[in-house]
């Protein structure tokens, strides 16, 4: 039986999207999606808005180098056709999670990165901190668009592998919770960060 | 690509394989076990436009992956993926409609290895690697 419609990052079924450096398994990250398939939840792959906008060559970012109008309508289109997909299974009955990335300056749905100083030549030392609670660029667009059509806006929860405070079982434990909250997706604003 | 795990090989595949009927066949398992990243075709009973945007996009996607050599092969049939690579200016990949783990084994074991992603790369592509 179906629990629901998980719309998960395009890194977890896809490694390979990643930041140079950034992934940790060849292509699938099967311990998220392990535990959605093991609950019986139906995955649903987002697009990754900075491979597509930057390539894959492109640099570790915080939000704030992404955040141009350019990079925006990016994400609103993209957000507009995740936005369909979901609207389908809205008028379905059926529930919907959403599985960010932790850290992401574009997927991160507690947890995103920022530093108003990054830019120019690459050389940031390892441990900066750009960790702050907020969501990413095109999560923000997700929620915007959703709202916009009068959706609400899906339970969230996160990957934290990208983190160094990486802890996989809580990353588990936290997938596992936000699945069987149940319930109608009714956030009406984003989450407070978890850290 | 130090410390970076990616297999350069991605696999196109019909939602068919990722969200199997019960019992049906477990085209993600096999993907995941045998090093390959996924990009989930959209389902055939989502609207055709939406389908068609949808599609576009991921062309794109694919395109920044074969300018960089990753392996890309296509698992499942879809009319309108191939339109959509198509008019992205990618060539067909490699295509197959596994039916069970071995046909599915059997195909990607045969797909094109990375090319031009650097001697690097290419060792850290020879296996899962987990």
């Amino acid at each position: 039986m179906t629990m629901g419609v998980a719309f998960v990052a395009h890194c977890l079924l896809n490694q390979n999207a990643k930041t140079d450096g950034g992934a940790r398994c060849p292509g699938v990250y099967s311990p998220a999606v392990a535990v959605l398939r093991d609950a019986g939840w139906r995955i649903e792959q987002m697009p990754c808005p900075e491979l597509a906008f930057t390539g894959l060559n492109r640099f570790w970012a915080v939000r704030e180098q992404y955040d141009t109008p350019a990079h925006r309508r990016h994400c609103q289109r993209l957000a507009q056709n995740v936005a369909d997909m979901i609207e389908v299974h809205v008028a379905r009955g059926e529930d919907i999670v959403l599985i960010g990335i932790e850290g992401s300056p574009s997927m991160g749905v507690c947890i995103t990165s920022s530093d108003p100083s990054r830019g120019g030549r690459p050389t940031w030392p390892d441990g900066a901190p750009e960790l702050t609670s907020g969501e990413g660029i095109f999560i923000e667009e997700l929620r915007r668009e959703l709202e916009r059509r009068g959706l609400g806006f899906p339970r969230v929860a996160g990957c934290t592998h990208p983190l160094a405070s990486h802890d996989p079982l809580a990353e588990l434990a936290g997938l596992t919770r936000v699945l069987h909250e149940g319930g109608l997706p009714a956030q009406s604003g984003p989450p407070d960060a978890e850290r | 690509m130090d410390g970076d795990a990616r297999g350069f090989r991605v696999a196109l595949t019909a939602d068919g394989y990722v969200n199997p009927a019960p019992g049906g066949f477990d085209g993600l398992a096999v993907l995941d076990a045998e090093g390959w990243g996924v990009m989930q075709l959209p389902a055939a009973d989502y609207p055709a436009a939406t389908r068609a945007r949808i599609l576009t996009d991921l062309a794109e996607q694919v395109l920044e992956f074969a300018r960089h050599g990753y392996s890309i092969v296509l698992v499942g049939e879809d009319a309108a993926a191939d339109e959509a690579l198509a008019a992205a200016g990618l060539p067909a990949p490699p295509r197959a409609c596994p039916q069970n783990a071995d046909e599915l084994r059997a195909f990607l074991a045969a797909a094109p290895a990375p090319d031009g992603i650097g001697p690097d790369a290419a060792a850290a592509a020879s296996g899962p690697g987990r």
